[in-house]
């Protein structure tokens, strides 16, 4: 076993005991959705600023049956990876047609598009009021209305979802997409339809999303508008950036980092968005590997000192 | 027979035409250089070959069947694998990573794409290495892009096009920017491919030229002025003109 994956097991079993669970269960939520987007950001190099398009179409569309028809929460779970990935071809197919700037533009505009058609659909979404009283089903006897089993639920699919991942990240496509990242006309030029590439990435990083998008709903009993609104599109890039973009572990420690800064700093400090303003700040000018960087660059460093100490000493 | 074959290929861009009524024949196993004076077409001839720009009129035939059209990442499917004047790597990855992507760009099967470790490709694998073997650049498989040198980077491009095993090979400038005795490796290396793969060859300098070429096509403002072996090239007095210039005269 990995040693980050040893952390990631003790943080699991810790972190409901430091925080209340529902904020744990919303860290490794959000390190689901962070783990989506990164496959087009750090893998791909496409900075999407869209992805609550399809955290939220997921949570709207799985929220509803599951509040109007009972349905089992592995369906609801699988209709929401369904609808993550759907919404992501759609937005992903016409945004792949552009670069550079236009290209995060479009993902932005598909995203207002959607929040709009939440905001005015209020019969179904219920606009600005969000989408209330959906139910946490129990499942072979298990009780997920209860916090730590909910919790529970959530870890395992977490470690599913960064196993997948993996597996994703370190297949041929994982290469593909990062020879796209580096080099997009020499990876066109060696045989490789690089804008088929780019949608498989969207569609896989919808799909990540999706299931954020549901397992969110289902833990706070309600998909409010801002689920599908572009701060949450901004918050999923901002914690994968401070968490460090160039590694399959980066947007976990930033969905920890993010969440429990939010959840907690902001009941003591109204202004807590300065706090990670600054970190913001930090990472972009002197860590550009955000965290995962950090880290190596102070694990190095303090190798170089005990060895230097063990020579004059 | 020629395997490649270019039929009054046009590229105008505007009033410009880069690319001007270029017919010109490339006999299989044998390694045809292009040379001709900076803005002569040249690239743009590659680009147009490549499926990179689409040409304004005239085909491209490959064994006898029209390929014109053909988008650029179809091109190399078909057998013909170029490499790039200005070094054109992935520059995060390792030596092998660069030669192993453009190897598994013409794997036989793209089976298990998004799931299976990207070790498990041997067919892939072996060819990326054998690429890499070629270049003489096998020792430093495992070494990023920044480590290497530019005549080594010259060396990597060329492996990149060698790992998609093609049929014609179009090399544009492999020499450019080395020094002497990095050109004289890069000769003995052009040699050593001659006769494996169908060559077109863009060159600048004339030693190289005259010394590995079978035959050689000159280009002048878009387009082709003479033909003929190396011999022939250097005794035509419009090639003197126009290539060498007052240098000759």
């Amino acid at each position: 076993m990995s040693r980050a994956l040893i952390a990631i097991l003790a943080a699991i079993v810790v972190l409901p005991l430091v925080v209340r669970p529902a904020i744990a269960s919303e860290i490794w939520i959000f390190a689901i959705f962070g783990l989506g987007l990164n496959l087009l950001l750090g893998y791909t190099g496409l900075l999407s600023f869209g992805q609550s398009t399809f955290f939220g179409s997921a949570a709207y569309v799985a929220g509803w049956l599951l509040k109007h028809y009972a349905i089992n929460v592995f369906l609801a779970l699988g209709i929401g990876v369904a609808v993550g990935a759907a919404s992501a071809a759609l937005v992903g197919y016409l945004c792949v047609q552009r670069s550079g700037l236009y290209f995060i533009m479009l993902t932005f505009a598909l995203n207002q598009l959607f929040y709009f058609i939440a905001y005015q659909w209020t019969g179904v979404t219920g606009g600005e009021d969000g989408m209330p009283g959906i139910p946490r089903p129990d499942f072979l006897g298990i009780d997920f209305g209860e916090p730590l089993p909910y919790y529970a639920f959530v870890s395992a699919l977490f470690l599913l979802s960064l196993w997948i991942m993996k597996r994703i990240v370190e297949s041929p496509l994982g290469k593909i997409l990062q020879a796209i990242r580096e080099n997009e006309v020499r990876a066109e030029a060696l045989g490789y339809d690089t804008a088929r590439f780019k949608l498989a990435a969207f569609v896989i990083g919808g799909a990540f999303s999706g299931l954020a998008g549901v397992l969110y709903a289902m833990l706070f009993g309600i998909v409010p508008l801002e689920a599908i609104g572009f701060v949450t599109s901004g918050n999923v890039v901002f914690a994968t950036l401070i968490g460090g973009s160039g590694s399959l572990y980066g947007p976990v420690i930033g969905s920890f980092v993010f969440i429990w800064l939010s959840e907690s700093v902001s009941t003591l400090w109204a202004r807590w968005p300065l706090l990670l303003g600054v970190a913001f700040v930090i990472v972009v000018l002197f860590f550009r590997g955000g965290v995962v960087e950090a880290w190596a660059r102070f694990s190095a460093w303090r190798e170089r000192k005990w060895r230097s100490s063990r020579q004059t000493g | 027979m020629a395997i490649l074959e270019t039929d009054r290929l046009t590229k105008s861009f505007g009033a410009l035409a880069a690319v001007s009524g270029v017919s010109l024949a490339i006999e299989a196993g044998t390694l045809h250089s292009i040379i001709g004076p900076n803005g002569a077409g040249k690239t743009t001839f590659f680009n147009l070959l490549t499926g990179a720009l689409a040409p304004t009129s005239g085909t491209i035939a490959l064994d006898g069947r029209d390929i014109t059209g053909t988008p650029a990442h179809r091109v190399p499917h078909l057998g013909l694998a170029r490499s790039f004047q200005r070094t054109n790597v992935f520059p995060a990855f390792s030596l092998f990573d660069n030669v192993w992507v453009a190897a598994f760009a013409r794997a036989p099967s793209r089976k298990g794409i998004a799931w299976r470790s990207a070790d498990r490709y041997p067919e892939a694998r072996e060819r990326a290495l054998a690429a890499l073997a070629d270049v003489g650049l096998a020792g430093k498989a495992d070494r990023p892009v920044r480590e290497i040198s530019h005549g080594e980077q010259r060396q990597l491009e060329l492996a990149i096009a060698l790992a998609a095993s093609p049929r014609v090979l179009l090399l544009d400038e492999p020499a450019a920017g080395l020094a002497p005795e990095e050109t004289k490796k890069l000769v003995a290396l052009m040699r050593g491919l001659k006769g494996r793969y169908t060559i077109v060859l863009i060159e600048h300098k004339m030693d190289i030229i005259m010394s590995v070429s079978d035959r050689v096509s000159v280009m002048h403002f878009g387009s082709l002025i003479a033909e003929g072996t190396p011999a022939e090239i250097q005794k035509n007095a419009e090639v003197r003109r126009a290539y060498l210039g007052g240098v000759a005269a």
